[in-house]
């Protein structure tokens, strides 16, 4: 019945931290990368913002927002799109993509916050937007939704670590059972939280009109960001099977492996409309602002490799493989999704902002920059490989089976 | 159309109608206290000589470090400069129909400043007399001021690990208190830059150019833009005096030569984000009923479901008796009462079973 | 002896002071008859309001004299032809289509139009000028740029300016003058009128640059830089050897003060204007806040006039050509 790989923690085992150890090809470049990152992170630190990076005062946002914040952001999005769909929508044969989903996400929207915390100046008064709440500011709007979004998230991830650590603490059990039982009030609430917070993501761009190039720029800003996060959400869900299932299948029970093509299928039908209905929206904005012009320039060629090679080309994949079953074909267009909602991020927030400038001006991210988004992301998957190794997350805890369901 | 596309439809036309209502918001006049005897600059730059006196003053009054190139060498002013921390105000050469004119970049002083909108820990404050000033004491240093500029003007302290802040120009906003000028203004040999009352520098812009035909483009560069701003700018023409045309979009050649946007509208910058602001609370009453309706639908259908299912299986639960019971008197007439029973007994354990089967299997 | 050499160096001296004197200050005092032109044409004719109402107590405005020969010359020199006038090509008479009402063949533009229109329309075949607008034109030339560049403006704001041209001889009766409106003056009268009226015209005598001071010590910002010393002589005196020759500049300088009041503005004309500081405050000046201060006004008059008569020499930014650095000890504090 049961996969054989997976070992569940005693009361006398608690941690498995062995397959983090032993010296795989894989370990090796992890320890490298996270060696390397620590060094950077004590330069940065005390050396200052400059020392690292490639940022300016004309780009005061570099490559630590455009990636770690804005598309780790809008990546941790299958958290609520997963919950929603299986919560709220009743769609009880995706149940075992829960767990995963709210766990990268959570991991997603806690590393950015720790990303964060490199890019400001004054790091430790991250709390200060809430004793001098500057309210007319996107920013503002953003801070407050992720921290109380993030709470959220934790509360509902937490059920994992509480079953994980009740063979050795019984105390937990009824606080677990709590958080059970809130599992729609989370769910709603989170999905407000993430709607606010995915589309204010656009909204930060609102206030700089004369900075980003019009074929960016619109007063939808907030609504592009939003849909395309549940395209991201419903794409980072397959992304994330797809790597779980080469790094970790041993940790699968056999529901997940029942349910994980159905997942695979399921949102990638939801994936293709959104991003069908995503590319109309970009479409008909870039129209209605009697933008065409623009179209033909070089900026436009590269808003239409954006949105022909990375937005319609993944829809029709997405369509096509999820009405041929073709679950390999979905798992490869997840990668071109999110490679697409990256270079939107990316072309938002740099690429395509500063447009006018002469280009020896233009920003271009430097070699530590850059290494401390990859040491972020490397911590991402070396906490979701520990949570993984130990805590029900891939597979239901034998002493809760079944408990969940109703 | 089942349940499920209602609702997406019903979720989509959500987000739209928030979206739309936050598009009625940004028309709505805007509140914000204009102080009306606050002071301002206005700019000739026809005027202007490029001798960089005010850069040196600023330097001074600030206590600002040197820069590399010292304030008397003028040849910098041919490079694109723009201000940073350290340099509060630069003067730059710009080309306005291959004549030379020279422009001092500076904090606009906005009336309805973005910065201030965009800080989230109220750095920025607009004070009465007109001065946009910052209290670095409580900056996150997340820079979000330095995008929401619109002219470029904050500049950050990259350079330094501890307590890098965010700089710009003050208006000199502690000597304003004492009752002197900005050190620029005061440095500055040929008035290029005039200090006054906003309202009165507005008449002085205007009278210029009536009394100079054909010297100014018809517009004063920051009476609306982005807003209002207290430094405005006076732009030389390039050649026949330009009609009567007081429109920003116009008078866009000579305004981009000197380096001005003149595209940035009439409203404050932080007002293009109110909009979207605006949706918060509509996003916020709404979703929970949305996604709270859609649950209870979702929960109603599976009762639904349950009863459906219930019901059909006692009806061939009941279904299954009337045939044992048929069956039982059949052979009870043709058989007898114990073959009867027989047969009965047999048919309810073999059923028992198969039930049973079923049942495991389930779970 | 050394005595006698001094006596007599002052005696030379005197002497070419007075020389110089006479020299600057007398012009002539009355124009000698007109020249006659090259091309044949009336040395001067007389410009009626062709096409005005009948007015038996004469128009509201005087005719104008116009001194053909002048501008012929001056055309000859400049290297144009008639046809910057004659536009059409023909020698006519400009009231021949320019009436006072307008008519269609001078394409309805009226004679007042026609005469002192400033922004006039390009045309394809020619674009013609009117009298005030080459002028203008003329004005703009390096020797008067620096008055009439920035600083003086709304000259023909002033009543002075039309009486310039708008005078004729007294001589000239109510009926010569309904026969020019009507257009049936005989040419010879209205010639011989015209020669009268520009002959008379008084050429008038610039107040002598000795009357005005040598140098001028401006001290009242020095702080950073030494007090400037202004050649004030120096200065009016080549305004004037600049004009010298210039008939424009004769006909329309028409106030022994004009050479004055550029610098000396908003002040009747004297041979003692008022400071520059009775107006222009050193600090900000809350009463007038658009008035440039002093330094501001000192610069403003200097730069402008030197920019735009193309002095090269001193750049604007070359402050000690004109005051001297003092020494450290003001620089420190």
């Amino acid at each position: 019945m049961e996969s054989q790989g997976i070992i569940i923690p005693t009361k006398d085992k608690l941690f498995n931290i062995e397959p983090l150890l032993t010296k795989t090809p894989g370990n090796l470049v992890t320890w490298a990368i996270l060696g390397i990152g620590l060094i950077i992170t004590l330069i940065r630190f005390t050396v200052g913002i400059g020392s690292v990076t490639n940022l300016d005062d004309y780009q005061p946002w570099g490559l630590w927002i455009g990636f770690d914040l804005l598309c780790g952001v809008c990546l941790a999005a299958g958290g609520y799109f997963t919950t929603v769909a299986v919560y709220v929508m009743g769609m009880k044969q995706y149940h075992s993509a829960v767990r995963p989903a709210v766990t990268t996400a959570f991991l997603g929207y806690a590393f950015v916050v720790v990303a964060l915390l490199y890019d400001l100046g004054h790091p430790l008064r991250l709390p200060f937007m809430f004793f001098f709440p500057g309210t007319t500011s996107v920013l503002f709007e953003v801070g407050l939704c992720v921290a109380t979004y993030l709470t959220v998230l934790f509360i509902e991830f937490s059920v994992a670590p509480m079953e994980w650590l009740s063979v050795k603490f019984p105390w937990i059990l009824p606080l677990r059972k709590w958080v059970i039982k809130i599992t729609i009030l989370l769910t709603i609430f989170g999905v407000t939280l993430s709607t606010l917070h995915q589309s204010s993501l656009g909204s930060l761009y609102l206030i700089a009109p004369e900075k980003l190039h019009p074929l960016w720029y619109s007063p939808f800003m907030p609504m592009f960001f939003f849909v395309s996060s549940m395209a991201a959400g419903a794409s980072m869900v397959i992304f994330e099977g797809l790597f779980a299932h080469k790094g970790v299948h041993q940790y699968m029970d056999a529901t997940h492996l029942r349910e994980a093509d159905g997942v695979v299928l399921g949102f990638s039908r939801a994936a293709s409309f959104i991003l069908f209905a995503y590319f109309m929206l970009k479409l008909i904005d870039m129209l209605v602002q009697a933008n065409l012009p623009l179209v033909l320039t070089g900026y436009g060629a590269w808003w239409l490799v954006e949105m022909l090679g990375f937005v319609l080309l993944p829809a029709m994949l997405y369509a096509k493989g999820a009405r041929d079953g073709n679950v390999q074909l979905c798992r490869y267009t997840s990668v071109l999704t999110v490679m697409g909602i990256v270079l939107n991020r990316f072309n938002v927030s740099m690429i395509a902002f500063n447009w006018k400038l002469p280009s020896a001006e233009r920003y271009f991210p430097s070699i530590w920059e850059i290494c401390i988004s990859i040491f972020v992301v490397t911590m991402i998957v070396t906490v979701y490989r520990f949570i993984v190794y130990n805590m029900p997350v891939l597979y239901e805890h034998p002493n809760f089976r079944g408990e969940e369901h109703d | 159309m089942n349940r499920r596309k209602f609702l997406a439809i019903l979720s989509a036309s959500g987000i739209v109608s928030a979206l739309g209502t936050a598009k009625v918001a940004k028309s709505a006049p805007h509140t914000f206290p204009y102080y009306e005897d606050s002071y301002g600059v206005l700019h000739d730059t026809t005027r202007c000589i490029g001798c960089r006196r005010c850069e040196a003053a600023c330097q001074q009054v600030n206590n600002l470090p040197m820069p590399e190139k010292p304030f008397t060498d003028l040849e910098v002013t041919s490079t694109r400069r723009r201000t940073t921390a350290y340099a509060w105000t630069v003067v730059n050469k710009y080309e306005v129909n291959s004549r030379p004119y020279f422009r001092k970049l500076q904090c606009f002083h906005c009336n309805d400043p973005a910065c201030a909108s965009a800080c989230f820990a109220k750095c920025f404050s607009k004070l009465p007399d007109g001065a946009v000033v910052y209290d670095g004491s409580q900056c996150v240093g997340c820079r979000y001021c330095m995008v929401a500029c619109p002219f470029n003007i904050p500049g950050f302290q990259y350079d330094l690990a501890w307590d890098p802040l965010v700089q710009k120009c003050t208006f000199c906003e502690p000597r304003l208190k004492e009752g002197k000028l900005p050190g620029c203004v005061e440095a500055c040999p040929v008035d290029a830059i005039t200090f006054g009352r906003r309202s009165d520098l507005i008449k002085i812009a205007r009278a210029r150019m009536a009394e100079n035909p054909g010297k100014y483009v018809n517009y004063v560069y920051g009476e609306h833009d982005a807003g209002g701003t207290a430094w405005m700018v006076l732009v030389p023409a390039a050649g026949a005096p330009a009609g009567p045309v007081d429109d920003a979009a116009v008078t866009g050649s000579e305004m981009e030569q000197m380096g001005l946007d003149a595209h940035l509208g009439s409203q404050p910058m932080g007002e293009l984000t109110y909009g979207a602001l605006g949706a918060v609370p509509m996003i916020v009453a709404f979703w929970p009923v949305v996604f709270g309706g859609a649950y209870a639908i979702t929960k109603r259908r599976e009762a639904m479901n349950r009863a459906a299912a219930e019901a059909a299986v006692n009806d061939a639960r009941n279904d299954v008796a009337a045939a044992v019971d048929a069956a039982v008197r059949k052979i009870e007439e043709t058989e007898g009462q114990a073959a009867a029973d027989r047969a009965r007994r047999a048919m309810t354990e073999a059923l028992k079973a198969r039930e049973e089967e079923a049942h495991g299997g389930n779970k | 002896m050394r005595k006698g050499t001094k006596l007599l160096l002052l005696a030379a001296v005197a002497l070419a002071g007075a020389a110089c004197l006479s020299a600057l200050g007398c012009g002539p005092a009355m124009a000698a008859p007109l020249e006659p032109t090259d091309s044949g044409a009336p040395s001067a004719i007389v410009i009626f309001p062709v096409g005005e109402k009948p007015n038996p107590k004469a128009a509201a405005m005087p005719p104008v004299a116009f001194n053909h020969v002048v501008h012929e010359k001056w055309m000859s020199r400049a290297n144009k032809d008639c046809m910057v006038c004659h536009h059409t090509g023909d020698p006519i008479a400009c009231t021949t289509c320019h009436t006072i009402e307008g008519s269609p063949e001078g394409g309805n533009i009226t004679l007042e139009r026609a005469m002192h229109a400033v922004k006039i329309a390009p045309r394809k075949d020619g674009t013609p000028s009117s009298c005030v607008s080459c002028h203008e034109n003329t004005m703009k030339q390096r020797n008067c740029a620096g008055c009439h560049g920035q600083l003086v403006r709304n000259a023909r704001e002033s009543d002075k300016w039309c009486v310039v041209c708008h005078s004729i001889t007294p001589r000239m009766t109510a009926q010569q003058l309904q026969a020019g409106i009507q257009g049936k003056l005989p040419d010879g009268v209205n010639e011989q009128l015209a020669a009268e009226t520009a002959a008379a015209r008084p050429h008038t005598k610039y107040w002598s640059p000795m009357v005005a001071p040598y140098k001028v010590e401006i001290s009242a910002l020095s702080g950073k830089y030494e007090p400037c010393v202004f050649n004030h002589r120096h200065h009016v005196a080549d305004l004037m050897a600049r004009v010298k020759n210039s008939e424009l500049a004769q006909a329309f300088h028409n106030d022994p003060a004009t050479m004055c009041v550029t610098c000396h503005h908003h002040s009747p004309a004297s041979t003692t204007p008022p400071k520059c500081s009775s107006c222009h405050s050193i600090g900000i000046d809350k009463e007038h806040p658009g008035r440039p201060s002093l330094m501001a006004a000192y610069h403003l008059q200097c730069m402008n006039c030197h920019k735009d008569m193309n002095v090269a020499r001193p750049r604007n930014t070359d402050c000690t050509t004109c005051h001297k650095l003092r020494p450290v000890q003001g620089a420190s504090k």
